[in-house]
Formats: structure tokens, sequence, C-alpha cells
């Protein structure tokens, strides 16, 4: 696909593009800057090509491009099948493509399924954005898979193995694995650091004043709950993460959230009662079945009153996360349109009063 | 005025799927294309009701500030007693309408989380919030057509 680039070429390349207004398409930004990232991990590296580079339809938070790339190095011809995850100008959610490298590096001797990550562009020099290389996995990704076509006894399976990779998760030793100093780690209550980073993330994105989700936020605030343990949590656990093959979860995706915290903040996401259709299954998999098979699994307690803190928690930053994409529209970054989450309002207010 | 703004929405939906959509091969423009038609629509009906929806929802926070007034701190209550002194805008004036709003939902938002509530008073707030987002008349236009995609 063209003549090899030297890495100082393809970073002229992307500067010179920027300086001229950026005339390069997006699919010669990624070429260019993906060929000059594999040259400078793999310096050895002759005759790179690239087939079917395109940038899927999915994805709200950054730009996912799919493509099969095949060169020549001092071990001989290789050939991957390539996902290359590329920040946008416009995102909902502002996360570190370092930390997920070096998550997705931890998780690779963990049967924890997810793909493998090969390389990242911390600051975008190469690519023009940061980004981060992993391999494409097989597999369907179906967000409402739980409530799908398949029959009832095949998406019971799914949601129990749902719940074991969750429990998979959260046993990993963080430690040992040295994720400590890759995430930070808690300093104090997890629901209090949560809920710190998620109000400074609400203040920046404001645009108007909203009552509804600062009585929420002062009502988080006098409730945080203690957590039971510290561990690895994926923080957005749902099926539209994960890929399917036949009957089994192939890989787990999306690992950009991933931090030291509360167990209770993934199962919270998960038992939230506006997200059923997501992942629970009317009258044989709702919030009691999956906090026991989750309690089952782990050994661990689950209070009652600290969960449903998690499922207000899970609506609080879901109206948070809409604001952000309503904040980057506005600010002409972002190409959705997204409103103020209203329909999030009386679900928390609910939860909380019930609470009470 | 014709066409009205709704023939005209409404008209430039139709030209974007029967003329443009089909021309629209890659699939992440088509999704995002999808998107903004989808909402195109939702606002050919939720337009004319905002400026409606903005004067309902400043006289019922007013009138919900007028009772938080007397259990406010004293200067929460001045600065109660000064937005509900202003006078109310235009009706039609949808900019105004805005910032009117803007102006007592922060207000209402202060004495909200700063007070100790009765609960009566909680109650009430609790009602007006719920009511007016089930009234909100913006809606957000789900883009994903089919919930399965393969990577």
């Amino acid at each position: 696909m063209g003549k090899d680039l030297k890495p100082s070429a393809a970073l002229a390349a992307i500067q010179s593009d920027a300086r001229l207004g950026g005339t390069a398409s997006p699919v010669e930004q990624v070429v260019t800057g993906l060929k000059a990232l594999i040259i400078d991990e793999i310096p050895s590296a002759r005759d790179i090509a690239f087939l079917g580079v395109e940038r899927a339809a999915g994805g709200l938070s950054r730009e996912n491009w799919s493509l099969d790339a095949s060169w020549v190095d001092e071990t001989g011809a290789q050939a991957r099948c390539l996902m290359l995850m590329r920040d946008a100008a416009g995102t909902l959610l502002a996360t570190d493509r370092k930390r997920e490298f070096a998550v997705l590096k931890a998780l690779e001797a963990t049967s924890v399924p997810a793909p493998k990550a090969y390389w990242v562009d911390y600051d975008g020099h190469r690519l023009g954005a940061p980004s981060l290389v992993m391999d494409r996995m097989p597999g369907t990704c179906d967000y409402l898979v739980l409530n799908g076509h398949r029959p009832l006894e095949a998406r019971l399976n799914l949601g129990r193995a749902f719940i074991d990779l969750m429990a998979r998760i959260h046993s990993i030793d963080w430690r040992d694995r040295a994720l400590d100093a890759a995430l930070k780690v808690p300093t104090g209550a997890p629901s209090r650091v949560e809920l710190a980073h998620w109000e400074a993330e609400y203040r920046r994105v404001q645009l108007e004043p909203h009552p509804e989700l600062d009585y929420v936020l002062a009502w988080m605030r006098r409730s945080a709950p203690q957590a039971e343990a510290i561990v690895l949590v994926h923080g957005d656990f749902k099926p539209g993460n994960a890929l399917i093959v036949g009957e089994h979860i192939s890989a787990k995706l999306d690992w950009e959230t991933a931090h030291l915290g509360d167990p209770l903040e993934d199962l919270g996401w998960v038992t939230n009662p506006v997200r059923k259709r997501e992942h629970q299954i009317a009258g044989v998999w709702e919030r009691e079945q999956i906090v026991a098979a989750y309690c089952a699994l782990t050994g661990l307690q689950v209070d009652e009153v600290a969960l449903r803190w998690w499922n207000v928690f899970s609506c609080w930053k879901l109206a948070v996360i809409q604001l952000t994409a309503v904040s980057e529209f506005v600010a002409g970054r972002y190409d959705r349109v997204f409103q103020t989450p209203s329909w999030l309002y009386r679900p928390m207010f609910q939860m909380m009063e019930n609470t009470a | 005025m014709r066409p009205t703004v709704q023939e005209q929405l409404l008209g430039t939906c139709r030209i974007l799927e029967k003329l443009v959509s089909p021309c629209v091969a890659d699939p992440y423009a088509r999704t995002i294309l999808e998107g903004l038609i989808g909402n195109l629509r939702m606002l050919t009906s939720a337009l004319p009701a905002v400026p409606s929806f903005l004067n309902s929802d400043n006289g019922a926070t007013a009138e919900l500030l007028k009772q938080l007034q007397s259990i406010v701190a004293p200067d929460l209550a001045s600065s109660i007693a000064l937005a509900l002194g202003q006078p109310e805008p235009d009706a039609t004036d949808m900019a105004a309408l805005e910032q009117r709003n803007c102006e007592l939902r922060e207000i209402f938002s202060q004495a909200l989380c700063n007070t100790d509530l009765t609960p009566e008073l909680r109650s009430a707030a609790l009602a007006h919030m719920t009511t007016r987002s089930a009234r909100a008349p913006m809606r957000y236009v789900p883009t994903n057509s089919s919930p399965v995609k393969a990577i």
C-alpha cells in the first residue's frame, strides 16, 4: 500500500497536513500514522500493507478502526487482524490510553478474555491523536443479547457467564499484576473518589443549571458507602462491550474506564433498573438472581443499601456522560445529538426515596 | 409563513433520506446521518412546544421558590426576592424565556441543596422536578438502528 515511510517522514506528513488545514483524509492519517507506529515498534518491518481500513459505525467515545495488516520483519511474514482505537476530537469519556494499555497487558496472563494489545501512541504524535492498537477478536457484539433471539436457556447461560466474567475480573490480583502503579489506588472510600471524579466532569461540561442532578449529588455525598474490597473495576460492564461466539463470550472490550475501586460499582451498573433490557431477563435473571450469583462466585457480601447507592451513582454518571455529549456537540466537536438526560431523574429519585 | 418551520424541517428530512442517504456508503457517516435525520424529525414536533414549556416551568419554579423563601438562608432569600421581582419575559421570546429559566433554576438548585427541607417542601420539589422531566419537549433519538454489530 504505497511506499513505506520512515517515522520522521510520517510525522512530518501529519504535521504538514495539520498546517495545511488537515487535507489528509482520516483513512490516510490512520494508514500513515500506523505505518510509522509499526516501524517505531518493529524497526525491521518492511512491506507494510493494510487492507480493509474502515471506521466502524459504533464507538461513542472514540474512533474504532478495523483493518488487516501485513508486513515482513526479521522473524518472517506477519499478518494481523487489528482494531485501532483513536481518540476522537469530541468524546463522551476523557480517558487515558496509557492506563488502558497497562490494563490490557495485565489481562494477558489471566483467564479474562480480552484483546491482546500491541502498540500505543500515548500522545498522538504518530496518529494525530492518542491511539491504541489491538487484536480484532472474533465475535458479534449485541447489547441486547440477553433479550434477543436465542432460546431462554442460552440467554440465561450468557447472563450467568457475564457475572462469572465480572467475578473473574474482580478476583484479579492487581498488585501482583503491578496495576497499582498504572492505576491509582483509591485513598479513602472508592465511592467518594468516583463521585469527586464525576462531579469534576459534571462541572466541566455543565452548560446550564440542573437542580435535579445537584439534588442527587448532595444525597450521594451524604450517603457514600465504604467498600468491602478494592478490586479491578471494568467501569462500563455491559453486553454492548463484549463479543459473543456461539453461546460464549469471546472477548470483553473497552477497558478505557477500568480502575481500582469498589466491586459494587460494576454490580451497581448491571443491576441499575434503567438498563434492565441490557442486563436482566424478566422473571429468571433479575437483580436478586444476579446478586446471589455474584455473592456465590466471589464470597463477598453485598450490602443492599450500598448497592442501591451505586445504582443511583450509575444513573448519575450516565447523566454526566450524556451532558458531556451535549457540551461537545455544542462546541462543534461531536457528531451525535444528545439531550439533557431528564429521563434518568425519576428513577434516581425513586431509588433515593426507597433507600430512605 | 409558508413553508412553515415544520414543513421545512420535514422537507429537509425527506431530501436527506431519499437523495443524500443512498449515496453515503461509509458506515460511520451513514449512522451519523440517520441520527441527524431522526433528531430533525424530533425537533419538528418539539420546537413549537418549547416556549410554552419554558413559560410554564418558569411559573412553577417561581411558585416553588416563593414557598422556599421563608426557610432558606437570608442571602439566598434575598436572591429569591430579587429574582421574583423581575418582570416575566414575553411568552414568545424564546431567548428571554431560556435566560429566565436558567436564572430561576440556578436559585432553585441552591435552595434545594443547601436547605433542610420539610417533608412537604421536599415532596413538592420532587414532584416539580419529576413533572418537568416528563414534560420536557426535546428527547434523545437513538442512533443505533440495530443492537447487533459485527466487529
